[in-house]
Formats: C-alpha cells, sequence, structure tokens
C-alpha cells in the first residue's frame, strides 16, 4: 500500500509501464486491417502544382487509396488554432519544404513509401523566403494569400501581425546610458524522442482518431467542423505523448488520416519519420532589437524593445506565441517606461509553433544580456542591479496584469548564494546570472470528475496529456490527499475524448493548477456527500461535521472515508461522484485577453569555462531555482527543472537548423541537428524551489515546467564573457562561434 | 528499405567469388551501420548483399604475430578499444576507436568498414597512418597489401578492385619507442561526426609522423623528420614552421554545415600541437615504463 | 515481395523459428511480427538509441541490424527485464530516481544501462555517462537516469539482473 500524500515524491503513476515497455504510444497501437500511410512532399520549399499523376502509386499492388486535395472537399478545408489558413493537403501551392501534396495508404509501410515516390508530380519552383531579411525586403513574395485577410491592411505584407504594448514614455524618460543592442535566436527544433504519430478508424458514423496530442478536446472541435461531424461523433484518443514540449499541442496531420481513413473505411496510420517530425514542428526563430536606458544608480529607466519572430508559412499557434512571449519582454522588474513592438513575419518554412517557454526565451536572451552590459556601463555589480529593480510582491510591475505572485528576491538570493555569487573565481572562470519569467495560462476551462467506489478506490477522470511532466500522478496524489485512498486505489482515466470530460489544453505548465483545482473540487464535492452520508448516519448535524484528508471528524469519533461509505452505501453498494470545473474567463479588453493565472519565475546561475584554443565551453555548475509555490511532489518538480534547463541547454549550446538555398533544412534528422547527450551535461547541476504557499493550485502550488529554461541562455552566455571576454548576441554558442569572438577579442582576422 | 538478395559466405573463397559474380550491383555488409542507413533512405540500392561476418577468415579477432599485430576485418571497435594487445602497442588506434560513435555503434561498426566507407572523417583512419597500417585485400586474382597510404582515395573511394574485399589490418609492432595521441574536434562532447579527426605519433629518434583527416578528399601522413616538434624546447615559430608545412595540403570543404573552413584549418593547428605534445609526454612515460 | 529466410532466435529467453524477409530490420521485426513494442523507433540512423536491445549480451541500435543478421543470437529487450512480475533492480531504481519522464526513451537506455553494468559493475559519473550517451533523453532525465545505474551498481545487484 502506498501512503503518499501532497509534498511526497512517490514513484510515477505511470512509471511501472514505462520501465516495463508497457506503455502504449500512439505507433504501439494496432488495429486489425490498418493501412499504413505515407506523405508525398516535394523537393523544395515553395512551388506551384501544375499537375499530379496519381495513377503509377495507385496501380502499385497492396496500394489502398492516393488522395490530393482534388479528392477532398471543395473549397478544401482550412485550419488552424488561430487562423483557418492551413488547407489538409496543398492547394495549388506548396508554401515550405516538406508541405504535403498528396498522401498515400497502402497495406504495408514499404508499399506505402514506394508508392510515394511514384506520385508524379508537375511544378514549377517559385521565388520564396526562408529569412527576415528576406520576407521583409519591399519586394518580397508574399507567403499568405491576401485573399486570407481581406480586411488586414497588413495582408499585402509577409507580417502576419504587430503586437504593440507598453506603458510610460520611453523617449523622454531619463536615461544615463543607453545599451543598444541586436541579438539573434536560432530555429530550433523540440525532438521529442516520439515522432509525429496519427491513427484513424471509422467509428460508428463517426471517426476515431489516435494522436500523440497535447490539446486532444482541440483537436476534436478542429476534426468535427472540417468533417462536419458533432462532436460526439468525433472521438480523439491520445496517450501519453513521448514527449511534447509544445510540438504536440496543435492539429497536424489528423484531418488528412481521417479523411483517407474515412475514404478507405479502413483505420490509417501515419507514423512520421524523425526527418518528417523536425518538418512539421520547430520554435520561431528570433531578431531582437533591445535598446535599455538605465540611470547611474543602477535604476532601469526604460526598456525599448523590437523583436521580429520568423514563424512558418501557416500560423499554427505561433501569433500567440509572438504576442504572449515578448508581452513580459521587459521582465520581472519595475521598469517606468516600456516599448514592445512583435512581429510575427511569415515565410516559406516550417510552421513555428508553441515551444517549452512560448516565445520567452527569445526575448529573454536579448534582454538579460543587455542587463549585463547596463550592469557594467554603470559600474554595478550584475546580480545587485537586478535586485535593485525586481519586483516585490504586490508590485504592478506589468501596470495592466496580475501583481507580482512571490518573493521574486529570495529565488534570486538563493540562486546567487548557490553559485557562489561574489566569492573568488579560479582563474579563467566566468559565472552569469539571469532571471526569466512568463505568463501563465491566461484563460483556461476544465473539467474533472472523481468518483469514489464502494471500496474506496478511486477513479478519477481528467483530460490532461501527461506527456512526462508527471501529472497522472500529480492528480493521483490529490485524490489520495483529500479521499484518504492509498495512491495505488487511485487510476487516473486521461486520454480519450469519449471517455473524459473537457480539458482545454495541457500547456502553460496549467494542469496542476487548472485540473488539479477542477479534481480537488470534484473531491470536495465528495467530501460534502461523505459529510451528509455521516451525519444521517450518526445524527450528527452536519454542520458538526468535518472531513478532510480522508479523515470523516464527528464530535465523538474519527472515522474513515471508507468506514462511512460502506455504512452509507449499505448493501445496494454504489459510488460517490464527484464533479469539479475550474476557469478562467477571458478579459476582452487585456492585450493578451487574460492576465497571468500566475508567473513562473525563475533564477538561473552558472559558472563556466572556454577553452582558448577552441572555443569549448564547460559549465562547472548550473543552478536553476524555481518560485513554484507549493512543491506538490518535490522529486518531479526537480525533474521539471532540471530537464528544461538542459533542453535549454541545446538551444544555447548547440542546436539550430540550417536551410539550403531552396529552403531545405540540411541538417534535418539525429545526424546533424545536434542535442545534448549525457556527455554534454555541466559537471555539476543542482536545482532548488521556493516554497511560500502563494500560488492559486491546490494547496498553494504554482505551475512550473518551463521556468528553468527561459533564462539559461544569457545565463551561459554572461559566465562565457566573463571566463573569456567573448561577446556573442547569436546563439546558440557553438565552439567556433565562441572560437571566433575570441579571435575578435584578440583583434584577429577571421 | 528496397528487396535486395541476403547472402551469408561462410569462407574467404566464397565471399570472393559472390563478389566477382555480384560486383557492382553489391555491396558488402560488415557492422552494417552506414549501409543499414543507405539501404533504408534509398542511398545505397544493391541488388545482393553480401554479409561478411561469418567468414572465419575475416573475424579471427586480433592476433600478435611476433612484430606484427594483425587484426581481422570484422573487428567491431568495441573489441578494438578495449583490446590489451592494441593498448600496448598501438594506444592511439584504441583512443580512435573509442571515439567511434556510441556504444551501441562501436559494437556493431567494424575496423574494416571504417575504413572501406573512405570517409575523410574516418576517426581510425589517422592512427592507422601514423601506425603504417597494411591493409591485407583478398580478390578473385589473389591476396595482396595494401600499404593504408595509398588506401584512401576519394570520399568514398578506396583503392580496392571491384572484386576485392579486406580480410586483415596488419600493424608493424614499433621497432622504436612511439608515443601517439587521438584527438578530434566535434560539435558536442557526446557522440558526433569530426570535423577534424588527428592522430601525432613522435618516435625515441625524434621523427614525428602526424596524420589528419575531415579537411580534405581523403585522410593524410605527414613525417616531420626535422625534429622540431618532437622537441619540447623548440621555438613557437619553429613549430609553426612545421605545422604551416604539414597542414599545407588541408583543404577543409566551404559546403560542410559542420565547420567552417577557417575554424577547421585553425583547429588542425590547435589539435596537432596538443597532439604532438600528448604524444611526448606518453612517449616519456613509455621510458619511464620501459 | 522481398525474400525471406528461416531465422532462428532466442528472444527474451524464448526460442523463436520465423521466415524473416531480408530487408526488415531487427527493430521492425521485434516490434510488427513480434509484437515487443517495448523497443521504441525514433531516429532510425543509430543516434538515439530509443531501439536498444541486447544482442548475444551487447547492447546494439536494433534499427541499424537487419533482422536475419541476427540468426542464432540471443536477443534481449525491455520486456525481458523483469521477471515473473517482479521489476529488475534497474528498473525499480529508474522508478526511484525519478530516471523516466515521458517514457520513450525509457527501454532503450534500460537496456544500455544494463550492458554497461555487466561489462562495468562499479562505474563512475563519467563512466555512466559516457556508456550510455548513444541514448538520447529529450526531457533531460540524464542525472537521475545516472543515478538509478550509480544505485544499482553501489547495491552490488550487477546488471540488474536477479
Amino acid at each position: 500500500m502506498n501512503a503518499a500524500r501532497i509534498g511526497d515524491s512517490p514513484n510515477r503513476v505511470g512509471g511501472r509501464e514505462r520501465v516495463t515497455g508497457q506503455q502504449m504510444y500512439v505507433a504501439d497501437i494496432r488495429l486489425p486491417g490498418t493501412l499504413q500511410a505515407k506523405l508525398v512532399t516535394l523537393d523544395c520549399a515553395r512551388a506551384r502544382i501544375i499537375s499530379i499523376d496519381k495513377t503509377a502509386a495507385e496501380n502499385l499492388p497492396g496500394v489502398s487509396l492516393v488522395m490530393t486535395a482534388a479528392d477532398l472537399p471543395q473549397p478544401v478545408p482550412r485550419f488552424g488554432p488561430q487562423f483557418e489558413d492551413r488547407p489538409v493537403l496543398a492547394v495549388g501551392e506548396t508554401k515550405y519544404h516538406g508541405d504535403p501534396v498528396a498522401i498515400v495508404a497502402a497495406e504495408t509501410a514499404e508499399i506505402a513509401a514506394e508508392a510515394a515516390r511514384l506520385v508524379r508530380v508537375e511544378y514549377e519552383e517559385l521565388s520564396a523566403v526562408y529569412t527576415l531579411a528576406a520576407a521583409l525586403a519591399p519586394d518580397a513574395p508574399l507567403v499568405q494569400d491576401p485573399s486570407l485577410r481581406p480586411k488586414d491592411p497588413l495582408a499585402g505584407t509577409n507580417v502576419l501581425r504587430e503586437h504593440r504594448v507598453g506603458w510610460g514614455d520611453v523617449d523622454s524618460e531619463a536615461a544615463d546610458v543607453v545599451i543598444d543592442n541586436r541579438y539573434s535566436f536560432p530555429i530550433v527544433t523540440h525532438f521529442a524522442i516520439e515522432p509525429h504519430s496519427f491513427m484513424a478508424a471509422p467509428e460508428g458514423d463517426g471517426v476515431a482518431v489516435w494522436s500523440s496530442i497535447q490539446h486532444p478536446y482541440w483537436l476534436q472541435k478542429i476534426l468535427a467542423k472540417i468533417l462536419r461531424l458533432p462532436l460526439a461523433r468525433v472521438r480523439v484518443v491520445a496517450p501519453d505523448p513521448g514527449g511534447g514540449f509544445g510540438g504536440k499541442q496543435h492539429t497536424k496531420y489528423e484531418p488528412i488520416v481521417a479523411f483517407a481513413a474515412l475514404r478507405a473505411d479502413r483505420p490509417v496510420r501515419l507514423i512520421l519519420s524523425l526527418e518528417e517530425s523536425f518538418q512539421a514542428a520547430r520554435r520561431a526563430a528570433c531578431e531582437v532589437h533591445v535598446r535599455t536606458g538605465v540611470r547611474a544608480d543602477g535604476k532601469i529607466a526604460f526598456q525599448d524593445i523590437e523583436a521580429d519572430y520568423l514563424i512558418g508559412a501557416y500560423a499554427d499557434i505561433a501569433d500567440r506565441v509572438v504576442s504572449k512571449g515578448s508581452y513580459p519582454g521587459a521582465g520581472p522588474y519595475n521598469v517606468p517606461a516600456v516599448r514592445i513592438v512583435a512581429r510575427s513575419v511569415l515565410s516559406h518554412t516550417l510552421p513555428s509553433t508553441a515551444f517549452r517557454g512560448f516565445g520567452n526565451p527569445q526575448v529573454n536572451w536579448a534582454v538579460e544580456s543587455n542587463l549585463d552590459e547596463a550592469a557594467r556601463a554603470v559600474g554595478l555589480d550584475r546580480l545587485e542591479l537586478r535586485l535593485r529593480n525586481l519586483a516585490r510582491k504586490g508590485d504592478a510591475f506589468i501596470p495592466f496584469d496580475t501583481a507580482c505572485d512571490g518573493d521574486w528576491q529570495q529565488t534570486v538570493r538563493r540562486a546567487a548564494e548557490m553559485i557562489g555569487w561574489g566569492q573568488p573565481l579560479p582563474a579563467g572562470h566566468g559565472r552569469g546570472l539571469a532571471v526569466g519569467i512568463k505568463s501563465g495560462p491566461t484563460t483556461g476551462h476544465s473539467y474533472s470528475t472523481v468518483r469514489l467506489l464502494a471500496d474506496g478506490s478511486v477513479l478519477v477522470y481528467a483530460g490532461t496529456s501527461d506527456m512526462g511532466q508527471g501529472a497522472r500522478t500529480i492528480f493521483a496524489q490529490i485524490a489520495a490527499q483529500e479521499l484518504g485512498a492509498p495512491l495505488d486505489w487511485v487510476t487516473v482515466v486521461m486520454g480519450d475524448t469519449a471517455l473524459v470530460p473537457y480539458d482545454q489544453q495541457t500547456s502553460a505548465s496549467r494542469s496542476t493548477v487548472l485540473m488539479g483545482n477542477a479534481i480537488l473540487r470534484a473531491c470536495r464535492s465528495i467530501q460534502e456527500q461523505l459529510r451528509r452520508m455521516a451525519s444521517e448516519l450518526h445524527s450528527v448535524p452536519e454542520d458538526q461535521i468535518v472531513v478532510e484528508n480522508g479523515i470523516v471528524r464527528l464530535p465523538d469519533q474519527e472515522l474513515t472515508v471508507i468506514q462511512v461509505l460502506k455504512a452509507g452505501l449499505g448493501r445496494m453498494g454504489g459510488e460517490l461522484i464527484g464533479n469539479g470545473e475550474s476557469r478562467k474567463d477571458a478579459e476582452p479588453d487585456h492585450p493578451l485577453q487574460g492576465s497571468a493565472a500566475f508567473f513562473e519565475f525563475n533564477c538561473t546561475a552558472v559558472e563556466a569555462t572556454v577553452d582558448e584554443g577552441t572555443g569549448d565551453i564547460t559549465i562547472v555548475r548550473h543552478v536553476a531555482v524555481s518560485d513554484v509555490g507549493k512543491a506538490l511532489n518535490p522529486l518531479q518538480v526537480r525533474m521539471q527543472d532540471e530537464g528544461a534547463a538542459i533542453q535549454g541547454l541545446g538551444h544555447t549550446l548547440m542546436e539550430h537548423y540550417i536551410f539550403d538555398d531552396k529552403g531545405r533544412v540540411r541538417n534535418l534528422g539525429a545526424i546533424d541537428y545536434r542535442i545534448p547527450t549525457s556527455m554534454d551535461l555541466p559537471l555539476e547541476m543542482e536545482s532548488d524551489l521556493v516554497e511560500n504557499g502563494d500560488g492559486p493550485g491546490p494547496y498553494g502550488s504554482k505551475g512550473m515546467s518551463e521556468g528553468a529554461l527561459l533564462c539559461v541562455a544569457p545565463a551561459v552566455a554572461a559566465a562565457v564573457r566573463e571566463a573569456s571576454g567573448a561577446v556573442i548576441r547569436d546563439l546558440p554558442l557553438t565552439p567556433e562561434r565562441v572560437w571566433r569572438a575570441l579571435q575578435e577579442r584578440d583583434g584577429k582576422e577571421v | 528499405m528496397q528487396t535486395f538478395a541476403y547472402l551469408r559466405p561462410s569462407t574467404l573463397a566464397e565471399a570472393v567469388a559472390l563478389l566477382e559474380a555480384h560486383a557492382p550491383d553489391a555491396r558488402l555488409l560488415a557492422g552494417g551501420t552506414d549501409l543499414i542507413i543507405g539501404l533504408r533512405d534509398g542511398s545505397e540500392r544493391p541488388r545482393v548483399v553480401i554479409d561478411v561476418k561469418r567468414v572465419p577468415e575475416l573475424c579471427c579477432g586480433i592476433r600478435d604475430d611476433g612484430g606484427t599485430v594483425t587484426i581481422g576485418a570484422t573487428t567491431i571497435m568495441a573489441d578494438l578499444a578495449t583490446s590489451a594487445l592494441v593498448r600496448r602497442h598501438f594506444p592511439a588506434l584504441a583512443e580512435a576507436a573509442a571515439a567511434v560513435g556510441s556504444a551501441q555503434i562501436r559494437n556493431r561498426a567494424t575496423l574494416a568498414g571504417n575504413i572501406c566507407n573512405a570517409s575523410p572523417a574516418a576517426d581510425t583512419a589517422p592512427p592507422l597512418l601514423v601506425y603504417g597500417a597494411v591493409v591485407l585485400a583478398a580478390g578473385q586474382h589473389g591476396a595482396r597489401r595494401i600499404p593504408i597510404s595509398e588506401f584512401f582515395v576519394n570520399p568514398g573511394v578506396n583503392a580496392l578492385a571491384r572484386d576485392e574485399l579486406v580480410v586483415a589490418i596488419e600493424l608493424p609492432v614499433p621497432a622504436v619507442r612511439v608515443g601517439a595521441a587521438h584527438v578530434r574536434r566535434t560539435r558536442r562532447r557526446g557522440h558526433d561526426l569530426a570535423s577534424v579527426t588527428l592522430c601525432a605519433g613522435v618516435d625515441e629518434t625524434g621523427v614525428t609522423r602526424l596524420a589528419y583527416g575531415s579537411v580534405g578528399p581523403r585522410p593524410v601522413l605527414k613525417i616531420d623528420e626535422s625534429g622540431v616538434l618532437a622537441d619540447p624546447a623548440a621555438s613557437g615559430a619553429a613549430r609553426a614552421a612545421v605545422f604551416d608545412k604539414l597542414f599545407a595540403e588541408a583543404s577543409p570543404s566551404p559546403r560542410s554545415m559542420r565547420a567552417g573552413p577557417a575554424y577547421r584549418l585553425a583547429m588542425l593547428r590547435v589539435l596537432g600541437s596538443r597532439a604532438v605534445q600528448t604524444a611526448i609526454e606518453r612517449l616519456g612515460e613509455e621510458r619511464t615504463n620501459g | 515481395m522481398a525474400d525471406t529466410l528461416p531465422v532462428e532466435m532466442i528472444v527474451n529467453g524464448r526460442r523463436r523459428a520465423i521466415e524473416v524477409p531480408v530487408n526488415v530490420t531487427l527493430l521492425d521485426l521485434l516490434r510488427d511480427e513480434l509484437g515487443l513494442t517495448g523497443t521504441k523507433e525514433c531516429c532510425d540512423v543509430g543516434e538515439c538509441g530509443a531501439c536498444t536491445v541486447l544482442v548475444d549480451g551487447r547492447a546494439v541500435d536494433s534499427c541499424l541490424m537487419l533482422a536475419v543478421e541476427a540468426d542464432g543470437a540471443e536477443i534481449t529487450t525491455v520486456e525481458g527485464l523483469a521477471a515473473d512480475g517482479q521489476l529488475s533492480p534497474l528498473q525499480q531504481a529508474f522508478l526511484d530516481k525519478g530516471a523516466s519522464q515521458c517514457g520513450f526513451c525509457t527501454p532503450g537506455q534500460l537496456m544500455a544501462a544494463h550492458a554497461l553494468l555487466q561489462e562495468n559493475p562499479d562505474p563512475s559519473l563519467p563512466q555512466i555517462q559516457e556508456g550510455l550517451s548513444g541514448n538520447l533523453c529529450r526531457c533531460g532525465c540524464y542525472f537521475q537516469i545516472a543515478d538509478a545505474v550509480l544505485a544499482v551498481a553501489q547495491s552490488g545487484q550487477e546488471g540488474g539482473r536477479k
């Protein structure tokens, strides 16, 4: 029996399946008679499709169907979470390398692959834009057909939207020093170890779709609209994703797989290769121009930020990434004047989407790096400058948003202490420290049903996706705590829209807070019912009975939940059912249509050395401290923080897409897109938590899963600079780039 | 993966006959760590795949023939890296073998495969060049011995005739004491393809052998007989002049996405001097131990 | 249709005699023919280690091996680690130390760690990090995985085999 409660770190619920190979991911699920699908793509980014000849492919034995846009309802349905701009298959023109023009379904994956090669596409390559400079050039070819946004004055440009936010008057605020720099952040990709996987099958008069997706209910809504089916006839099964990190939030190839399954009247599955996954999701590149005004006393006078994000050919959720990611760009500081102009710029590249940190790391890299330069310019310690400006609890540091909701000084001081800030450094070593902040969810809507069964065991229904963050464990711990069940008597049911009530999405580190509260409320509803039961059973007025932590407390005795339940249900048995809802409504006048449910706050500090000969960076020590309100499961919190930190080291040190002149990603796949291995880690890594119980989630918790990724890059670059004098404003900090900066430092030509 | 005929000869004669019969549509399969990638992505479309792992003449392991160490063609990197014999006489080769891929790759990839692919970045090539290896090849017209310095022709092209295969690699045990080191440059510390791979061997007579790859169409061997590199007291300018000469042939591709040419050329110097320094230190240890 | 060959192998202790197409990898054979889906497919180029299995005790990427090459071999997959429903010490340590998040890389990590401990029952942290560098974990559990391997090594339960 597992007596673990809130604040303990029991083994992950679902962990046993993971270590025995029994966990079923989408690609592991086999339905009889399933066809294997393959997408047909062109060998360039943008092309006009002249004709598609399916004959040879269709005649290959074992091929069941070949579908192009012409085989879909006309006009071809378009979808997208923010703009309905993405066709189910390319119509008339491909817009990025990897944009599918057809799908093939066959008896085996091999036949499907062969048939995909046999689909003859006659096409004319068109001029295209792959960089911000090219996309913003006056005569740039347009990525999006202007008729898709008829009333938009930007329709004739590649700027999808421009977001302006700010306060005070940047132009008149007095500063003693102005630091003016440009920074760049590359395109990186999620590289979840599970490639994106989809399957669909006709079911009754509707369809069932399996997807490794983070937002099954959003997918259900999109499919219902495209397929013209009622929601109740679209069943989305969402097995635990094998890593998501934002890349699996939104609908990708589920619509075309569903159309194929309905047409073939058989199950169809599409398991992407890693290379195809690389063409399905990525983070937006960004160029940031930041002017930081600082007064001699170290107070920040203003932040003037222009951020251009290079998004893809279809918007996906990228424009929301741009607006929400740039919005807290001035950081967790009290800054009297702020101007942020962020633009989402379309290009003929694969769609960019959510990625852990959601647009914040790009601007954070620039602004935090600039603060270091500001500190140097006014002769102030870099930590001290931050502490002088950091918002205090209750400060309206963003005037129209949630006030500072934590003791951020405590977090920063703890990280500084852990890295030994101010202590003497060995020769050749340097330290860097940076803070990161991210707006939590701005809207949300979660339902949960909890069933207390006759023997005291518990079923929790939660529509959250457990993609590794450990939501299932947290939810089980909440139910165990509230209803007194052993943890192994709690089953959390997830991942099926036909069984589990609605949850808006699994993103923005929301689930502990939003779904957690829904579960808590459902449990509390059951506690109410238990109170009533006990009142009747023992003839004690309800207001004299307390139910908490699995105990029913009467004036003269304490009973366990099971005792009351069994007596109350009697011989007929039955169960108690609780429903819980938690919502955060939109605020139409808010710049983000909603204030932050909480802020994720992290301070990262590193100590590093640089190999003067090769440019190699060694991170000697990496510390990450997050304000989590309350750690419901401290081990899982540590795993999230350290995992986020290591992921952040990827884009800091080595990751980036390299495009060729046809807009193809040259380093597609695992051989030339490098992510950190177990040998690429800091020599020491330590994380710590600040717990003041001041969050809006259960037991005072806050969301946390992204914080420790936000500010890795500026912390590492600062340490590199102190260690070596190398100044770098472009990520990643590859050995070659560091070496070049060292040559520049020494005035050598490269 | 397209289909092909899979043949598994059990003698060298059979393997040679199959190769003769099916070349040029045949590919030899040893470790398969490159071939299978090619078969899957369609860049390799042979009609016949000849698996040579069960040919006894190729997999007799690592043998000391007195003055010569013979390494069977299908010896895997993991065995090479941990072989006491190799580590004693040819430590830089063991070092290079340990740098190839991950543990999983080293459990499959073979020495012969590494050199037969004739990748300019092959990590075992520089130590084999420094140690003066000889490739034993067999074909329809008999066996022949190819000095390793003549084995690499161009990227993907080796000196074997169409019907020939590598049986073993022979390494002469150095007659004089040698200190050697293998070093490489990669984009991360975890397994990666080398953007510079280099081996230095310094012997007690003052001769330095320097072999390097991934900076031109083939790995090359250069020899400094002046004694300058082997002399720890030599001036920086003198050493730089020698390096100028030894690296003159390096011509890294400007099209590579793994590293730019300027960086590769600069790293040749850095790695070269570090490897020579380590080699000198190891030579010193040899003396002490000897 | 592809040529096939008869192949005999022992998979997780069970003798199997199968007719195998020559152009199928060991990974596909395990997942598609034998239903052992614990072994995962990701990069297909031997870079990520998700498909790691033991062939005659050695860790290999099953995506880089033809199934016919395994003729006569003894194969162990993640499904072969637990005996009679009892987790191996390594599996238990992965749970206790939090070495599995999304879990997709976990089977490969376990197999590589198992082989590592068989070869070196008392590895140092750098040796573990080197030995497991062929197994990518994007959730970033590397320190927790190393903790788990160290814990098993220190407990003397070599290789997780009972």
